[in-house]
């Protein structure tokens, strides 16, 4: 791997071709969009204020980006250093996801050149304006965490800088997502009586935290496999298996919380009630928090294959929470339906596939993957 | 001078650049300063003065009517209104309708479609339900023979709209207008005229000479020809509904007969018949559309519905086809109505005057019941002409004694004597109530004129009716000689069993539809 | 909890469905006063009226059924104005404010679009411009430039059978109460004198309100609450999470040190 040498490269494969297509595509659409108006590129109306972009894009998006935040906790905060050789690669994730969630959020909004507004006119009443700071201070550090990576190759002299600074960054790190995630879902609590009961809790910021917490380890889980197809460079499965032990912990008390929630609201009722609600809520619950616990504890979770499995199935089940809080739970209220646009769509895919070209081209370029001396070896 | 106009041309463009330049950091100004304003939202238009008001303070004149979007007479767009509340002014106090019943309301919008609204609205935001594209495309159909008939008042108003000073006559020219559009028949609307007042005339005889049971057919007999008065009637007093004549208006009689008598005496098919008729007024568009004015249908025991009157256009959009055709009508050369269907008395042209149908209908009973003779006063009873709200007059009559009539126009005036019948203490045999104040020469399909319509406009349009029923040879309706045919070839005779189908109706009550309030409540 | 503290609760409307005739007057005043125009989609009277951006105030047709017989109703539907609002909790820019009269206001140049507030008003109040390229939130204003005057609202001004009455809300509050007492046709209940906490405008009905496209499941907590029920924890917990993190930090990295004397990793 050339991520030492000072040469900037960047291996084009037809894979990467695509990605640089769609993205380059989602680009043109952004600009239109941000030129013409929401009402002339997105199906979203009065019905629907909010759709896929903040749905998927965001609530999605900072969800899954999660296990930045988890990760640098267990490793950097906890001091646990078999978790070292997938931090940076769960930190760049986790940075490359906001910043993608950033720009989504930027499309989003109708008075787009007013996003500072909150800033200087604080809406300190509104969890969003929570959501809001955190976010943004969030974004800053991590940029600056990359800050102690990118000053391994470029602007050299400030990289002792960057290195004193890490562990403030790394506590504010851990500390932000913690708030925003929670209150990301307790955006939701103002929409008692709108948002489906088996969805609405008074403690969908807790749910909401604790799955974006265990989702960190799922996505180290896939995004290592396919980094190390990549890249050939494989992370020991013993690590993966100890990191999910600690996602699997945090689910099991999701699961119960959960099952206690829906009792105390009375809501169990709606659970096998069936119907569009009752149904999607099964999926999301049962592939994607009950069958990777299961996975865990059958001999195949001890297995790479059953792990990205598992993995998998954790990230997809809260792909499928945060669209079914947002869609699925609103339906019934909002009487009407609402498919994405194929702009929404398009960007959206797009902005994943920026997202995965921008991966790709700091791996290639930085020492994201094989930081440990002791693992270095030469790729290719 | 070569170096001078060189010069001059360095100036020109250096001045453009500076206009240009001036012209974006002036745009560019415009534009921040319209972004940065802290104001809240709204409150950017504006309302009439009167709403300007302390909060508390009611306001005299406010709001609008309320109107059925699907009303057959009247439409209004809301981007003309302005809330002046003249509709309201007028719907209220002249024809006291709104505000005459008791809230919550019931399942109806309570209208009697007269339009009268709609000649006091300053921007004709309320106007007539526009259907002269149905009448252009009736026209285009070559399968169809569109026949028309036009209104007593029409042909005195018409003119106004082509700058012709109000009361100006242009019977030519509205006939020829009509035959220039492509109608394939042109008729006269006072031929049916004298033809309610042989069908009413008959009635009113029978019942003041006891020839009808007095419990189904009591005194006074009241007019029918206006339908925004019988809506009024069906609405207030659906008790006195009995007085009202069964006679239909001149209109639906004539809508039955051009596709009945028309029909047979030209051998067509009566579903091919397209049956138009020019009116003053917008409550026939709604009479027109009762679901039991379809009697030609039942004669010819058809099962598809077939209207007896098809489309009515107000007068203004009659004017508003001529204009689209580009005809200029006051310069076309007069022409005379189709026969068979065309013929009016002097009578049948006063209908569209208040007192009109009072004085032609006093000419032939007077006749009738005299036994063939008519008092030369008859030709100008003057005491129920004239836009006196409330007119009475008395008439001694050989052989019958004397007969007590009223004349009432405007719905407002009518209720003082309703409530006077209602009680019992009617003095009269025969009470004509006119919808709208004037008669039909101001009715709510007319030009609109001043606002609120002035009653000197009214004047010369009644004065000119009157001037050409005494102009007229024919003034009686019992000498209209189509009329007379009608009956002989068609008929038989007045009050005969096929003229009780054709000619003579039955009243809806709608009391249910509103629960009116009693009059001392009101003031 | 609103930004700031106000002893009165304001100026209100009551509206007394019973004597809505349908004329429509209040919804086009609205429009007229406000300057907004006339959407050609979204009709603002009629069966289908819907609030819209350019609708502030609509007036919904019913055709109903009251004791065995049918008959018509009209409501008209604008912000209710509540006294604790859902919209001026979930702007994070405080675009929309609850102003001392009663009126809840909104700030165009504040707003940033993002349309929380149109999720979480319980009445589905607040529309968006969506036609527009930079769209703003809009919604009735209760006029309040009128009403710091001392006028009522123009729709109330207008209105020709004094269907809304204006004044204090709390005097409002009585002569409803007092109205609905005293007549055996309403309603037994005052819609706004609780739901989502308590509104300035106050309806009134002899047809029961959810049949009249009212939502009656509507929260009586609110809406300001739920939100601050979460948020009022924020501050305990950046001190206590991020105390103990740093402590966490701290203990293990010199366990870590004083463990392995020969590592010499850096963090990350």
């Amino acid at each position: 791997m050339e991520a030492q040498s000072s040469k900037w490269v960047f291996r084009m494969t037809p894979i990467r071709f695509l990605l640089l297509i769609l993205a380059g595509v989602a680009a043109a659409l952004a600009v239109y969009r941000l030129v013409v108006g929401l009402g002339a590129t997105t199906n979203l109306n009065d019905h629907w204020p909010w759709g896929l972009w903040i749905g998927f894009d965001v609530l999605t998006g900072v969800a899954l980006a999660g296990g930045g935040y988890s990760v640098a906790l267990i490793a950097h905060i906890l001091h646990i250093e078999k978790f070292n050789v997938i931090a940076r690669s769960a930190m760049l994730t986790s940075l490359l996801g906001y910043l993608l969630v950033m720009i989504g959020l930027f499309l989003d909004i109708g008075q787009w050149f007013n996003f500072w507004r909150p800033f200087v006119s604080w809406g300190y009443h509104s969890v969003l304006f929570e959501v809001f700071w955190c976010v943004s201070l969030y974004t800053t550090v991590q940029v600056l965490e990359f800050g102690e990576i990118g000053t391994e190759k470029v602007a050299k002299s400030w990289h002792r800088l960057f290195a004193k600074a890490m562990p403030f960054l790394l506590i504010v790190g851990v500390l932000l997502p913690t708030l925003h995630q929670s209150s990301l879902g307790a955006l939701y609590l103002t929409q008692v009586g709108k948002l489906h009961p088996l969805w609405w809790s008074p403690y969908i910021g807790l749910f909401f935290l604790m799955s974006s917490f265990f989702v960190g380890p799922a996505m180290v889980t896939v995004e290592t496999s396919l980094a190390g197809r990549a890249w050939k460079h494989w992370v020991d499965v013993k690590i993966i298996r100890s990191l999910q032990r600690i996602g699997v912990t945090v689910m099991l008390m999701y699961l119960i919380l959960k099952i206690w929630d829906l009792f105390a609201r009375d809501a169990m009722q709606y659970v096998f009630a069936g119907g569009l609600e009752s149904t999607m809520f099964l999926i999301e619950m049962g592939l994607g928090v009950i069958i990777p616990i299961i996975i865990f504890f059958i001999p195949w979770g001890k297995t790479r294959a059953g792990l990205i499995t598992a993995g998998a199935l954790v990230a997809l089940g809260v792909i499928i929470n945060r669209m079914n809080v947002v869609i699925v739970g609103m339906i019934g209220y909002s009487g009407a339906g609402y498919i994405p646009s194929a702009i929404e769509i398009l960007v959206t895919v797009g902005l994943v596939a920026g997202g995965a070209l921008a991966y790709c081209f700091i791996c290639d370029n930085f020492r994201i993957l094989d930081h440990q001396e002791e693992q270095h070896k030469v790729a290719q | 001078m070569e170096k001078k106009a060189h010069e001059k041309e360095v100036t020109r463009r250096g001045f453009l650049k500076m206009m240009g330049t001036l012209g974006l950091v002036g745009a560019t100004a415009t534009a921040l300063a319209g972004c940065g304003s802290k104001e809240s939202a709204g409150g950017g238009g504006w309302l009439p003065q009167q709403y300007q008001a302390a909060g508390t303070w009611p306001t005299q004149v406010r709001g609008r009517v309320p109107l059925d979007p699907f009303s057959p007479s009247l439409s209004r767009d809301d981007k003309k209104c302005i809330l002046c509340g003249q509709c309201l002014e007028v719907c209220q106090r002249v024809q006291s309708v709104f505000g005459y019943y008791e809230l919550p309301v019931k399942n109806d919008v309570i209208c009697v479609n007269c339009g009268q609204c709609s000649l006091w609205c300053p921007t004709a935001a309320i106007t007539e339900r526009d259907e002269t594209q149905k009448v252009f495309d009736a026209l285009q159909d070559p399968d169809k023979i569109v026949i028309v008939q036009t209104a007593p008042a029409t042909r005195v108003a018409l003119g106004e709209e082509f700058g012709l000073p109000p009361g100006s006559w242009v019977e030519g020219q509205q006939v020829a207008a009509l035959k220039a559009l492509g109608f394939d028949k042109v008729f006269d609307t006072n031929f049916t005229a004298d033809l309610t007042i042989m069908e009413e005339g008959m009635e009113l005889i029978a019942r003041a000479t006891g020839k009808k049971d007095p419990n189904k057919y009591p005194l006074p007999q009241f007019t029918s020809c206006s339908p925004g008065w019988v809506k009024f009637c069906e609405y207030y007093y659906p008790d006195l509904i009995p007085h009202l004549s069964t006679a239909k208006s001149p209109q639906q009689m004539f809508g039955a007969l051009a596709k009945t008598y028309f029909a047979e005496k030209n051998n067509v098919d009566p579903k091919n018949i397209v049956s138009v008729s020019i009116m003053p007024c917008t409550a026939k568009k709604f009479e027109a559309s009762r679901p039991e004015f379809n009697d030609a249908q039942t004669y010819w025991g058809l099962d598809e519905e077939i209207r007896d009157v098809d489309v009515v256009l107000t007068t203004r959009e009659l004017a508003r086809m001529i204009k689209a055709k580009g005809i200029d009508l006051p310069s076309l050369p007069e022409e005379k109505y189709d026969s068979l269907m065309g013929e009016g008395s002097g009578a049948g042209l006063i209908f569209g005057a208040t007192g009109g149908v009072m004085e032609a209908a006093a000419r032939t009973a007077y006749f009738v019941i005299s036994g063939g003779q008519s008092a030369p006063i008859l030709f100008n009873l003057t005491p129920v002409r004239g836009l006196e709200g409330v007119k009475e007059a008395e008439l001694d009559i050989p052989g019958f004694g004397t007969l007590r009539v009223a004349v009432i126009h405007g719905l407002g005036n009518a209720r003082p004597i309703l409530e006077a019948v209602r009680r019992g203490e009617s003095p009269y045999h025969f009470i004509e109530f006119m919808c709208c104040p004037g008669g039909c020469i101001s009715g709510g399909g007319q030009p609109r004129t001043s606002l609120p319509p002035s009653d000197a406009v009214r004047q010369a349009r009644l004065d000119m009716l009157y001037k050409k029923d005494d102009s007229y040879e024919l003034r009686e309706s019992h000498e209209n000689k189509e009329v007379l045919e009608l009956y002989k070839s068609f008929l038989k005779e007045p009050l005969s069993p096929l003229a009780y189908d054709l000619l003579h109706t039955e009243y809806t009550g709608r009391g249910s539809y509103l629960k009116a309030l009693p009059l001392e409540k009101l003031s | 909890m609103a930004y700031v503290k106000f002893d009165t609760p304001g100026k209100g409307v009551l509206v007394d469905l019973t004597k809505c005739v349908g004329c429509g007057s209040c919804s086009l005043a609205c429009k007229l006063w406000n300057d907004l125009g006339h959407d050609d989609e979204v009709p603002d009277q009629g069966p289908d009226a819907k609030l819209s951006d350019k609708n502030w105030t609509a007036v919904k047709f019913f055709a109903l059924e009251k004791d065995n017989e049918p008959v018509y109703r009209f409501v008209k539907n604008q912000c209710l104005h509540c006294q604790h609002p859902a919209c001026e909790s979930a702007c994070f820019s405080r675009a929309f404010q609850r102003t001392e009269n009663g009126p809840v206001v909104y700030y165009p140049h504040l707003c940033v679009g993002c349309r929380y507030c149109m999720l979480a008003c319980p009445f589905d109040v607040p529309k968006f411009q969506w036609d527009k390229s930079f769209p703003l939130v809009t919604k009735c204003q209760m006029c309040s430039s009128r009403v710091d005057k001392g006028e009522a609202p123009a729709c109330v001004g207008v209105c020709p059978t004094n269907v809304m009455t204006y004044g204090d809300r709390d005097e409002l509050l009585a002569m409803a109460r007092k109205t609905i007492e005293s007549d055996d046709k309403y309603i037994k209940h005052i819609y706004g004198e609780h739901e989502a906490g308590g509104t300035n405008w106050l309806y009134i009905s002899d047809i029961p309100f959810e049949k009249l496209g009212f939502r009656t499941d509507v929260t009586t907590r609110p809406i300001q609450e739920y939100s601050h029920e979460f948020l009022k924890y924020t501050p305990p917990v950046i001190v206590a999470w991020g105390g103990l993190l740093s402590a966490m930090y701290v203990y293990t990295k010199r366990r870590k040190e004083v463990a392995g004397k020969d590592k010499k990793d850096v963090p990350m």
